[in-house]
């Protein structure tokens, strides 16, 4: 028995549509299961880009966004780098925030219409990923070589001290922090998340520099978050019937492998690089969504693009994109590479040294 | 804390979750247009792709683990540090001179 699919929601698979997909999964889940986050934000246009409408490609990214959240977090949790309260009271506040989000983004398209929504996307992801991307990444660069953070009192430090009620106690990360420090920075990448779709972009760095934890435990607490709002945010698209199984199962082949590269890596790289690698990438997505802007500008009349440009800009754009996970994969790949033969042969110099 | 396991070990498992993500996916794949149809019915049945990926998550995701370790893959150890245990002082007793 053979059923007809609705061709204007599910699209006919190709043998390139397959690989296309397995491949961006297997490198999308190995930065995920290195920084955290990772590979949604070339995801979701990829699919677009082999025809699929954007709320199936939406649906479909994150019905295998949690599954491959939920894998690198439980492998993470195994090297004792998960901390599962802090996820969880990350992932309330995230609810909060993405509601928040979706809020502010249909009084933006009331107001301003599509064109004005998508500015306003654009303009916050250039924003954010310059802002913060480009700290992470200074901070990555100025760690001293053994991969430790700098010394010094930090912001974290600073906020830790304050003892404001209720003071919360996160064992893993090793930080006593008041509630009023913790929930913001859930609030942030919940609102983040629902207008850009890559919450760990904020939720990362707003653990590391607002709540003090390491970049270690950081990226490995932001596979619970997106795990939880992933569930969430699928039973919502799921009960719509947006999911289309087939794409999903595809990613999910790649990106479980790559999940779990990404999280053995972590263990064996010096800590600065999950700074360096997420630094990164973000400012190279940067680049990419700032190419996007004019395009926006001419659609509100507020600038003049010839047509040819904008989609040279936008073809531009998206390549950007593809090139920053593969540059984010080569690090990490290349990183795990050169650390393996060091430690091989650092046990090969101890076995000689006991005979 | 679980035991380390080893390459053989790894090498059976690969194997027997291979076979049982294969069947996953190819049940999948097999009857690809009437389960997708299914599964977008929306409601209810959106509890179908949900369990399928937590299905394929412990399938899959044991293949894959098991595949790195197979391979030689596999997390360093974090070195044993042993805490350095204060030696103890001898206690200050009154002594007698006599």
């Amino acid at each position: 028995m053979d059923v007809a699919l609705d061709s204007l929601r599910f699209i006919d698979l190709t043998t390139t549509s397959i690989i296309f997909l397995f491949i961006v999964g297997f490198i999308g889940g190995l930065v995920s299961g290195f920084i955290g986050s990772g590979g949604a934000f070339v995801l979701t246009p990829g699919m677009m880009s082999l025809g699929v409408p954007g709320t199936v490609a939406v649906a479909s990214n994150m019905c295998h966004k949690f599954p491959k959240a939920l894998v690198g977090a439980i492998k993470r949790f195994r090297y004792g780098q998960v901390d599962i309260k802090l996820g969880l009271v990350m992932a309330v506040s995230a609810g909060v925030g993405v509601q928040f989000g979706i809020k502010l983004q249909r009084v933006i398209l009331e107001k301003w219409g599509q064109s004005g929504s998508n500015l306003y996307v654009s303009l916050s992801f250039v924003a954010v990923l310059i802002l913060v991307g480009g700290y992470v990444f200074y901070d990555a660069m100025t760690a001293d070589k053994g991969g430790k953070p700098k010394a010094g009192t930090t912001l974290a430090q600073r906020l830790q001290k304050i003892e404001l009620w209720p003071m919360m106690t996160f064992k893993t990360a090793g930080v006593r922090i008041s509630m009023w420090f913790t929930v913001p920075v859930g609030f942030a990448t919940g609102m983040l998340a629902a207008t850009i779709a890559v919450g760990g972009f904020v939720g990362v760095p707003g653990m590391i520099y607002i709540i003090g934890c390491s970049g270690l435990v950081a990226s490995a607490t932001e596979l619970v978050i997106a795990f939880v709002m992933g569930l969430g945010g699928t039973v919502n698209w799921a009960m719509h019937g947006m999911v289309d199984i087939r794409l999903t199962a595809i990613i999910l082949a790649g990106s479980l492998l790559g999940v779990q590269l990404g999280a053995i890596g972590t263990t064996i790289v010096k800590e600065s690089l999950i700074k360096f690698v997420m630094g990164a990438i973000m400012l190279i997505v940067a680049v990419s969504r700032a190419l996007a802007v004019p395009k926006y500008l001419a659609e509100l009349g507020l600038m003049e693009v010839d047509p040819g440009t904008v989609s040279l800009m936008d073809k531009a754009s998206f390549l950007i994109m593809c090139a920053a996970l593969l540059f984010g994969a080569l690090i990490i790949l290349g990183s795990m590479y050169k650390a393996r033969k060091a430690n091989a042969a650092e046990e090969e110099r101890e076995a000689v040294v006991r005979v | 804390m679980a035991h380390e396991m080893t390459k053989k070990q790894a090498v059976v498992r690969v194997i027997g979750f291979g076979a049982a993500s294969a069947a996953v996916f190819g049940t999948i794949f097999q009857f690809a247009n009437p389960i997708t149809e299914m599964f977008s019915r929306g409601g209810f049945y959106a509890a179908m792709p949900i369990a399928t990926v937590f299905l394929v998550s412990y399938v899959h995701g044991s293949f894959a683990s098991n595949l790195w370790t197979a391979l030689g893959i596999n997390a360093k150890q974090p070195a044993k540090t042993l805490q350095p245990t204060a030696a103890k002082r001898p206690e200050v007793r009154a002594t007698l001179n006599a």
